[in-house]
C-alpha cells in the first residue's frame, strides 16, 4: 500500500489549465483584421456565370475607382442595381468617370452566354463616355483543365 | 486612521472576463459579413471616341473571326482566304505572328449572336501570347 505522497497522489506543479488571459487579445487582433478588410457589398449579386479564362489577372485598382457594369444573358444592363437602357449607359458612366478623376476602371461583368452584340454596344457606350480603361470580368481557369477540354 | 484604512468591498477593477466573449461576438459578425470580392479579369484599353482614324496597312492586321458556334477563322491582310483554327491554337499562332511582325494588330471580329465567352476565349489566347495591340469589333457580314 502506497502511503501519503505515493506515486499516484503526486501533483504536477505545472498548471493544468490553458491560459485564457490572452484570449481577448487574440480575438481582438482577428477582429481588427476583419474590420479593416471588410467592405460591405454595395450592390446586389446578379448571379451570372462569368466566362473562364486562364489569363485572368488581378486588377490592382482602388475599389472606389472601379465601376461594375452587369450584362445579363438577355442583354439587360445594370449599373449600381438599376437597369439602364443601352443608349443611356454612356450618360450613366460619365459622372462616375468625372468623380474618379478620370481614373475610372470599368468592370464589364457579362454572362458567358450573352450575345456579343450587347457587349459591343456597352463598349461603344463606354467609349463615348471616355471610360476606355475596362476589363472583362472572368473566372480563373487552370491550365490543366483547359488542356483536358 | 481607521477611516483611511477602510477598504471598499466593491471591486475597483473593470471585469475583463467577458471581454473575450464580446470580442468573439464582434469577430463572428465581421466573419460572416465579409466578402472578399476580387476584381479580376482580362484588361483592355478601348480606343477613344475622339481618336482620329489611323490608316493601318492591311499587312499589319490579322483578323480573328469568331462564329456563333465558337469556331474561329483567321484572315490575314487583304486576302479573303480563311483558315479555321481551334480556340487553343490561337496563342501559338499569335506568338508566331508577333515574332514575324511586332507591329501586328489582332482584330477580333465577333458575330453579333456569338456568345460572349467565345470572344473571351480568343482574347485570352491573344493575351497569353502577350499581344499588345488588340482591336475588338462587331463582325458585320
Amino acid at each position: 500500500m502506497a502511503g501519503k505522497g505515493g506515486p499516484f497522489e503526486r501533483k504536477s506543479k505545472v498548471a493544468s489549465e490553458i491560459p485564457t488571459a490572452s484570449m481577448a487579445d487574440i480575438a481582438f487582433l482577428l477582429l481588427i483584421f476583419f474590420m479593416v478588410s471588410t467592405t460591405f457589398r454595395r450592390e446586389q449579386d446578379r448571379h451570372l456565370t462569368f466566362p473562364k479564362a486562364a489569363e485572368t489577372q488581378k486588377m490592382d485598382e482602388r475599389r472606389k475607382n472601379i465601376l461594375h457594369v452587369w450584362i445579363e444573358p438577355d442583354g439587360a444592363v445594370y449599373i449600381n442595381d438599376s437597369r439602364i437602357p443601352m443608349d443611356m449607359v454612356g450618360a450613366t458612366v460619365l459622372p462616375h468617370y468625372r468623380d474618379t478623376d478620370r481614373r475610372l476602371l470599368v468592370s464589364i461583368r457579362g454572362d458567358r452566354d450573352v450575345p456579343y452584340r450587347f457587349v459591343n454596344a456597352v463598349t461603344e457606350q463606354l467609349r463615348e463616355a471616355n471610360a476606355v480603361r475596362v476589363f472583362f470580368h472572368t473566372d480563373k481557369e487552370s491550365r490543366a483543365r483547359r488542356e483536358r477540354r | 486612521m481607521a477611516l483611511l484604512n477602510r477598504k471598499s468591498k466593491v471591486s475597483d477593477e473593470i471585469p475583463t472576463a467577458s471581454m473575450a466573449d464580446i470580442a468573439f461576438l464582434l469577430l463572428i459578425f465581421f466573419l460572416t459579413t465579409t466578402v472578399f470580392e476580387e476584381e479580376k479579369g482580362l484588361p483592355i484599353v478601348l480606343p477613344e471616341a475622339a481618336a482620329e482614324q489611323v490608316e493601318v496597312s492591311q499587312s499589319n492586321i490579322i483578323h480573328f473571326l469568331v462564329n456563333e458556334d465558337g469556331t474561329v477563322a483567321i484572315r490575314r491582310g487583304e486576302s479573303q482566304s480563311e483558315q479555321m483554327v481551334g480556340q487553343s491554337e490561337i496563342e501559338g499562332i499569335m506568338r508566331q505572328e508577333i515574332a514575324d511582325n511586332p507591329q501586328i494588330i489582332a482584330a477580333v471580329k465577333t458575330a453579333p449572336d456569338a456568345p460572349y465567352r467565345h470572344m473571351i476565349a480568343v482574347l485570352n489566347g491573344l493575351q497569353a501570347a502577350n499581344a499588345e495591340r488588340i482591336s475588338l469589333q462587331l463582325w458585320e457580314r
